[in-house]
């Protein structure tokens, strides 16, 4: 056997982390924190008071667990934070998981909030006549480019996708392109734009996700951390 | 896509993911290279080098088949025939063992080492261009090859510093297993297999019956050996699927015995990467470091067709990818330069570097010893008759 003799000092300024280094929690602004919180709270996981407090410009949070940080990015960078193991845990929609599909990221857990679907609409108008099965080519304006062409590809219809950030609804009625594929829950934002929803990709939950080198080199913590949200909060 | 103005390449911008390694990186990657390689041969593992590219059809055979896509293509002038460039050496030491050495006593030890080339790289890994090293035991389908190699990953990992790995054994047959032993088809034994490698829970609500019992059982086994092996060791399963998770418990016991100190873990559910193995599976990973930095397990090495006994040889090894890997090593220690002087006295540049400078020789008289030196980045300078710090 070789002795680490030249050139590595063994011990010595590895870029190896310690097991104490602090654990990262990312969670997605806007609608899905509200429901997400509880379930945190429930979970014995409380933020310092900074969080709830919208004047203040921190982006990391502490909570009542030392070796547990919180942070607050947006919903699809939640997903990137974890994939590069940025961030430990998360919570994504599966919308933004299979958008990405990062081969990096398990969604142990199902957190049975924020329900909603995402699907293809047209023209209420164009949608009379439409008939999908002589489709060879369609053009898209949707915010999950990689997911829409998936799914299109699947039945043999390429999908040219036109990526928007939001209000996807004006494109057709723009005249940007004549199809949708975007986040439905009531149909009611579809209905008032003249939209009508002609088929439905897949039913989207908010799941805790955990990147996969922490799963398994900090299985002990991370097991704690999912059975104490799955048991506080009575989920599969 | 770079546009026609950038054209020529006046500031050597590469194609994506291909990169020059400069200076102390490529010396310490290359020191990385040859302390794994000592190690494999300390363990009775001899190098092998097959080319860096071959005709398509051999490196397709096997292994390699699920890679077709990701291999670079080139028509060889020479022959009219297609060749492809490796994306991964497992392959070609496989076809070597199947052929040039297949008089050779089993079970063969090979090691090996060299840049592979693919495609496309994905998000979190964009290199095109990496090195691989690793070893393959071949001809031994014993439990004990398992603990040979999962034993030398250790060793090999320990050799160049990193102390803390976790290896974590996965069944990738352990899912067709279960799902034939249940009657089950094709299609939800593909799902069920998917869900359990993403740990998408999601996908496993739909399910009843003793799949659905059996997969969340599962997905919640993954982790600690003890802890995964308890929740196992508690499923009733069909016969082919208890054989397998048998062998596993075999081998942790073996490990827990010899090497009492490995952080072993088990993920049960753990696919892709698999595709081609025929047995255990297992991962090398260090905390903090992404993705993992290797990657082990048993296949078939699939018997000559044209020879009258051709037999497949069962395989065991493992490849270390050396883009994670010096991520995970310790940082190298500074190397210590010394400036000699035009002029110096060649016996005491020998000395000097025999006692573990390097030496930067000059090439012609200067006004300022020491400012030249540290214009060359020497941290030492020869001045009167010994070595002196700058």
């Amino acid at each position: 056997m070789t002795s680490p003799a030249s050139g590595i000092k063994p011990g010595q300024e590895t870029n190896q982390e310690s097991g104490q280094e602090p654990m990262i929690l990312a969670l997605p602004k806007g609608r899905i924190l509200e429901e997400v919180m509880p379930i945190i709270k429930a979970a014995g996981i409380i933020p310092e008071a900074d969080f709830d407090n919208p004047k203040s410009r921190k982006l990391t949070f502490g909570t009542n667990n030392p070796l547990l940080k919180i942070i607050r990015v947006r919903s699809f960078d939640v997903a990137t934070f974890v994939a590069f193991g940025a961030a430990h845990l998360g919570v994504a929609g599966n919308d933004v998981l299979l958008e990405f599909d990062y081969p990096e990221i398990y969604a142990p857990l199902d957190l049975n909030i924020g329900h909603c679907r995402l699907s293809v609409a047209e023209l209420t108008a164009l949608s009379i006549n439409d008939d999908p099965s002589r489709w060879s080519h369609v053009r898209v304006a949707t915010k999950y480019p990689n997911l829409t062409r998936k799914h299109f590809a699947k039945r043999g219809v390429q999908a040219e996708c036109i990526k928007l950030n939001g209000a996807m609804e004006l494109a057709p009625s723009l005249g940007l392109c004549r199809r949708i594929v975007d986040l439905v829950s009531t149909g009611d934002t579809l209905k008032a734009n003249g939209l009508a929803e002609i088929e439905k990709i897949i039913d989207i939950t908010s799941r805790f996700i955990v990147n996969r080198t922490a799963f398994k080199t900090r299985n002990e913590e991370i097991s704690r951390i999912l059975q104490d949200i799955g048991a506080r909060n009575d989920l599969k | 896509m770079p546009r026609p103005e950038d054209e020529p390449n006046e500031t050597a911008l590469l194609p994506e993911g291909l990169h020059d390694t400069l200076a102390n990186d490529a010396e310490y990657q290359a020191d990385i290279v040859e302390k794994l390689r000592q190690c494999f041969a300390s363990y009775g593992y001899e190098r092998v080098v097959p080319p860096l590219l071959e005709f398509e059809e051999s490196l397709l055979c096997g292994p390699g088949k699920a890679q077709s896509r990701n291999m670079f293509r080139v028509m060889d002038p020479v022959s009219m025939r297609m060749m492809a460039v490796r994306n991964d050496m497992t392959g070609q030491v496989a076809r070597i063992a199947r052929t040039r050495l297949q008089n050779s006593p089993r079970p063969l030890r090979l090691s090996y080492s060299g840049s592979v080339l693919r495609v496309g790289g994905s998000q979190l890994r964009p290199e095109r261009e990496f090195q691989q090293a690793g070893i393959e035991l071949i001809g031994s389908d014993s439990g004990e090859a398992y603990v040979e190699i999962i034993l030398l990953a250790r060793d090999v990992l320990g050799t160049v510093g990193i102390k803390n790995a976790s290896i974590d054994l996965t069944m990738p047959l352990l899912v067709p297993a279960i799902c034939r032993g249940l009657g089950l088809d094709d299609k939800i034994s593909k799902a069920v297999r998917h869900a359990l490698n993403v740990k998408d829970i999601g996908e496993l609500d739909n399910l009843d019956g003793d799949i659905g019992e059996i997969s969340r059982q599962l997905l919640s086994a993954s982790g600690a050996a003890d802890k995964a092996m308890a929740i196992i060791g508690k499923l009733s399963l069909p016969a082919e699927a208890q054989k397998i998770c048998d062998e596993l418990k075999e081998i942790l016991a073996r490990l827990k015995d010899v090497a009492p100190e490995l952080n072993v873990t088990v993920d049960p559910g753990e696919y892709s990467g698999f595709e081609f193995q025929t047995g255990i599976g297992f991962s090398l990973f260090v905390k903090g470091v992404r993705g993992e930095l290797g990657r082990g397990g048993r296949y078939l090495v699939e018997g000559n067709g044209k020879s009258k006994d051709a037999v497949s040889e069962p395989a065991t090894g493992f490849s270390l990818y050396l883009d994670s890997l010096m991520r995970a090593v310790p940082k190298m220690t500074e190397i210590k330069y010394i400036y000699c002087p035009y002029n110096m006295n060649m016996p005491d540049v020998n000395k000097v570097r025999l006692e573990g400078y390097r030496t930067i020789c000059g090439l012609e008289p200067t006004k300022n010893d020491t400012a030249e030196a540290r214009r060359l980045n020497c941290q030492y300078i020869w001045q009167n008759e010994t070595v002196i710090k700058i």
